[in-house]
């Protein structure tokens, strides 16, 4: 998948953050953060082809439903989406 | 009235997470104390002249960039670049692109004279977070009275085009002697250029640049600045929040403050010296900009024992118990600097600061009551 804005990934404190570091004028906030599914996905963007590769690394790595997580993973990406990061 | 500056969630959340674990998690770095201006009341403007015969140097570029990579990996997100004016350094891009590509979230203070041709070119590529632009007047006239420059129209339009392509400006506003009579001029400029404005009619002593003016400055009396304050609330609120304004003053409710975020009830109340840090341009660290101790050389020291130092001697700063129990604390904006600068002491009673405020409360009561009046 392809990432259209330029953001960097911090850890600060715990906490995992992504810093857009790109040409865009910031939105009011700025900066957006990460639960750790969410982090796992952000990593597997570049290579994702699809949803479902997606999918099938997110069920390899953590003891959840299928739905649940296709569920998730759904919603992250509409999420960044509509934010047109991705 | 003008809508206020909220600060992301996000940025409080860190801001009192670092306060818990001691990170450093935002880092004022003033580039330089030069300036193109030559205001009377400010706290650092020194020409290049002086700078040599101090016998300090400004930090380099690397210098600038190799304690930003260590504050960075100790969990500094947010920058503010300041001055003297930032732009009047021929490298200011060599620090701001590097800072930019590690991640850091950018603020830079500026007079907003020098935000044009290339480095304006320079900055609508790369955007800074926000630009805070101190506004000095509403004409040329005045500006060159208190700036020796007569900027005023070449900012607002530098600020026009900040704008334009959608850049987040703020506006500074310091209230003094020489631009005291333009605050409805400057108000109808920052409705016009869809900015908000941060008053101030106090101005803090200069002792960074001369440690024998505690209590002084080139600055409005108490009950002056009591008025331009009063005044500066008329402007900017409708006759409906005025009054609603009076009543809580009244109360001695301040609900309007626009000074530094408040995370405790006493000592350093700010976030200075506990999660955030003040760089002075050659190299030394504060809490606060405008204080001259606590204090420690980041080049011979190192950045994480210098914070270290910085945060444990903040610590130990308390307010003065006459503030602590004063009825008027909660609007008179008391804060270790404010004792610092005034009284040369952080146990000292800031009297300048207790006139201002009383005289604001009556002064806020006296104009409702004679608005009310002529209705």
């Amino acid at each position: 998948m392809i990432i259209k804005k330029e953001l960097i990934k911090r850890e600060i404190a715990g906490d995992t953050i992504l810093v857009p570091v790109g040409s865009a004028v910031y939105d009011s906030n700025g900066l957006f953060v990460l639960n750790e599914l969410a982090s796992f996905i952000w990593d597997l963007l570049p290579e994702a082809e699809s949803e479902t590769d997606i999918l099938n690394a997110v069920l390899n790595e953590y003891e959840v439903e299928k739905e649940t997580a296709q569920k998730d993973i759904s919603e992250f990406l509409a999420k960044l989406e509509k934010m047109e990061i991705i | 009235m003008q809508k206020k500056n909220t600060e992301p969630y996000i940025s409080t959340y860190l801001h009192q997470k670092g306060r818990r674990l001691g990170l450093p998690i935002a880092g004022n770095f003033e580039l330089t104390s030069r300036c193109n201006f030559n205001c009377p009341m400010c706290y650092v403007h020194q020409t290049q002249k002086e700078i040599e015969l101090s016998g300090k140097r400004e930090l380099t570029a690397a210098e600038w960039i190799n304690i930003a990579k260590k504050a960075k990996d100790k969990g500094m997100i947010f920058v503010l670049l300041t001055g003297g004016e930032p732009m009047v350094r021929k490298d200011f891009f060599e620090i701001y692109d590097a800072m930019r590509q590690m991640g850091l979230l950018i603020s830079i203070n500026s007079n907003g004279s020098l935000l044009k041709g290339e480095i304006l070119e320079r900055f609508l590529k790369a955007p800074p977070f926000r630009f805070n632009i101190s506004l000095y007047g509403g004409s040329n006239e005045t500006y060159k009275n208190m700036c020796g420059i007569p900027a005023y129209e070449e900012v607002k339009n530098n600020i026009r085009a900040l704008r334009k392509a959608g850049v987040e400006v703020s506006l500074n506003l310091s209230i003094t002697p020489y631009n005291k009579d333009d605050l409805e001029e400057i108000y109808r400029d920052a409705v016009e250029l869809d900015v908000n404005v941060k008053a101030s009619s106090y101005m803090y002593p200069p002792v960074r640049i001369n440690g024998e003016t505690y209590g002084c400055g080139n600055r409005l009396s108490a009950e002056d600045a009591a008025m331009c304050s009063v005044k500066w609330d008329k402007i900017r609120f409708t006759d409906e929040e005025f009054a609603i304004r009076a009543e809580n003053m009244s109360k001695l409710i301040d609900e309007f403050k626009d000074d530094c975020p408040i995370e405790a009830d006493e000592g350093v109340r700010c976030r200075a010296g506990s999660s955030s840090f003040w760089l002075t341009w050659d190299g030394k660290m504060l809490p606060c900009g405008m204080m001259t101790t606590p204090c420690v050389n980041v080049t011979e020291t190192g950045f994480e024992k210098a914070w270290e130092y910085i945060r444990t001697e903040t610590s130990k700063i308390h307010t003065p118990n006459k503030c602590l129990n004063c009825e008027y604390k909660e609007v008179c904006g008391v804060c270790a600097a404010v004792c610092f600068t005034e009284t040369g002491s952080f146990s000292g009673v800031p009297e300048y600061i207790c006139e201002k405020t009383k005289a604001q409360v009556k002064l806020t009561e006296k104009i409702y009551r004679e608005t009310e009046g002529e209705k």
